[in-house]
């Protein structure tokens, strides 16, 4: 694209000599672009089937289901599944709780991390490496080691079956990774910024909240949604340490729906998909920042 | 008190760099105050608990309160190699489903995002449509596909009868020799997306000039990609190896919606297993000695891979 604007003569000759550089498919031959794409949306309809499945049952009485092909349309649409599906799996509850313990744990989880990834990256102490490698280490061990201890210290806090005491867990198995990614991302900004700053009095609170931080936008991003969706989908710390239904989490209310009566499967796929409403609309809020320079700063860390 | 010691240390650098020792001991109490909130939850809740399921794995302890642990050595592992085939069973799940990960949704996110990196019609939508599963929990994935599995009503056995395929159907998750396949087949559906994004997040870095100068040099579209964009996709694929190992030894979710570990067995893992031996069996030493084995294989898998890549770079 550069090149066209700089050289356009060249970019001609090259054009008409070599395959076109990947684009808009130019003129007659561009079989392999057919074929890829055909190929594309074959897979595409093969992804979304599980979604198109799961709204068609959503709509369909247990008679229907039991009566019908899956793919068929539902006889009458019967959108009482959706009612049902928030009373049977308590979501305005559960909702709640979910929510809140998402909007305390990951703007704070994130604020957290950062803060820390500004030492590691930015102030250069004596042992940041080995700071980072202690880290970057927790970052990669499977949660459910750590569990049954887990279960035992928030049983002597008496914090078992508490939001606090699942926002907690929470906040410190979020923040390896995202240290681990920021530090990536923050070592990679030019040190003249900051020592600019620093000369003209600024303190290192001022540089990390007014210089760093701002510079650090599409990383947070990008990092607030992961955070969002897997703290809104954790399942396994929250069955190990919520007991009373009162406080359950979104996930945990999956069960609600099979009893020894078997499953109802109308409630249940309306379930599923309106418990996935808010983390699609945090996914299209930050969707910008996501593909985008975000990750891949993210990626070299 | 951070503001004073920021005074001093600024023109000290400027003018003379006396001993780089003080300046760097002075830099971490100046970096404390940030570094402190995250390492004090990380050691209480991530470090601790690891460590203490490693203790545990040396004592018998039914985990109540009113009982307290006892001290019996190395019986806990003797037990778990000799005497616990599930633990074989699970050890053994848990390496296929690192291996079949790393091959079959790492490759197909790489070819998706090669794909849906040129410019073509629906190409957002496309990404969006790959992408999206794994926004969605993955108890309801589990729930999903339980569904889609569901013997006589579901998806996959309709589809195979319509079609003319009745011999091809099958109790796929009441069958012992396929129930893993089949809940793996559930997490490609939802992984293979975001292995994907991050490919395409890398494919933005690979230099658009280089690409250009090889084809010049009458580069056909796999010498290309094997000398140009493959090199260039280095860091990218480093991460993805590391967090497709890492969320293959975690998967849980999936195998306890779907098949809670069975039947008889054959889907168990080790993050279940050692889950089931400490809550549903009341014993937070074999717990722990799955917890155990379960650390020194993900440390043992990720740390030289990690090292191998980071040596890499710097040359």
């Amino acid at each position: 694209m550069s090149t066209a604007l700089t050289t356009p003569v060249g970019a001609d000759l090259a054009r008409k000599n070599h395959t076109p550089p990947p684009g808009p498919a130019v003129g007659q031959r561009d079989w392999v672009g057919i074929g890829l794409w055909i190929a594309l949306v074959v897979s595409c309809a093969l992804w979304a089937a599980p979604f198109l499945l799961m709204f068609l049952t959503s709509a369909k009485t247990n008679a229907d289901i039991n009566q019908s092909a899956a793919w068929t349309l539902p006889e009458t649409w019967n959108w009482a599944n959706y009612s049902e599906a928030v009373e049977t799996g308590d979501l305005w509850n559960t909702g709640a709780n979910s929510l809140l313990i998402a909007v305390i744990k990951v703007p704070l989880g994130l604020f957290i991390a950062a803060a820390a990834a500004f030492a590691i990256a930015r102030l250069r102490f004596k042992f940041h490496r080995i700071v980072l490698g202690v880290i970057a280490v927790g970052s990669m061990v499977p949660i459910q080691i750590g569990l049954g201890p887990l279960f035992s210290t928030m049983l002597s806090l008496d914090l078992l079956d508490s939001r606090m005491g699942l926002i907690l867990p929470y906040l410190a198995f979020g923040i390896p990774y995202q240290i681990f990614v920021l530090y990536g991302f923050l070592r990679a900004i030019p040190d003249e910024l900051e020592e600019s700053a620093r000369i003209d009095g600024a303190s290192t609170f001022r540089i990390f909240w007014q210089v760093i931080l701002p510079l650090a936008k599409p990383a947070l991003a990008a990092l607030f949604i992961l955070d969002f969706v897997s703290t809104w989908n954790e399942y396994a710390m929250a069955t190990t340490l919520l007991r009373s239904q009162e406080n359950w989490t979104v996930p945990l209310a999956v069960q609600s729906f099979s009893t020894q009566h078997g499953t109802s499967y109308g409630p249940l796929n309306a379930f599923i998909l309106l418990s996935a409403i808010p983390v699609l609309i945090v996914y299209l809020m930050f969707q910008r920042y996501f593909v985008s320079g975000a990750l891949a700063g993210a990626v070299k860390g | 008190m951070t503001a004073t010691a920021d005074t001093q240390a600024g023109p000290i650098t400027i003018e003379t760099q006396p001993s780089r020792r003080k300046r760097k001991s002075s830099k971490f109490v100046q970096a404390l105050p940030y570094l402190i909130p995250a390492l004090a939850l990380y050691g209480y809740f991530v470090v601790y608990p690891m460590i203490d399921a490693v203790r545990l794995s040396f004592f018998q302890w039914s985990g109540f309160r009113t009982e307290s642990p006892v001290f019996v050595g190395l019986d806990n592992y003797v037990r778990l190699f000799t005497e616990d085939p599930v633990f074989w069973k699970a050890l053994q799940n848990s390496v296929i489903w690192v291996v079949l990960s790393l091959l079959v949704p790492t490759l197909l996110a790489l070819l998706l995002a090669l794909g849906l990196n040129r410019k073509m019609r629906g190409r957002n939508l496309m990404r969006s449509i790959f992408y999206i599963p794994s926004v969605f929990a993955s108890i309801t994935v589990a729930a999903m596909w339980r569904w889609i599995y569901n013997p006589t009503l579901g998806l996959v056995n309709q589809v195979l009868e319509a079609v003319g395929l009745e011999s091809w159907t099958r109790t796929w998750l009441g069958d012992p020799e396929i129930a893993l396949y089949s809940v793996f087949a559930a997490s490609i559906w939802q992984a293979v997306g975001f292995s994907m994004v991050l490919f395409l997040a890398g494919l933005q870095t690979v230099p658009h000039e280089l690409i250009d100068a090889a084809k010049v040099d009458g580069a056909n579209a796999w010498q290309v990609f094997r000398n140009v964009t493959l090199p260039a996709l280095r860091p990218t694929t480093v991460v993805v190896v590391i967090l497709t190992i890492i969320n293959s030894l975690k998967v849980f979710d999936l195998v306890v919606g779907m098949t809670g570990g069975g039947p008889a067995q054959s889907t168990q893992v080790l993050a279940l297993w050692s889950y089931t031996q400490s809550f549903t069996n009341h014993s937070f030493g074999m717990g722990g000695a799955v917890a155990t084995v379960l650390l020194i294989l993900s440390l043992a898998l990720v740390i030289p891979y990690m090292a191998w890549s980071m040596k890499g770079e710097d040359k």
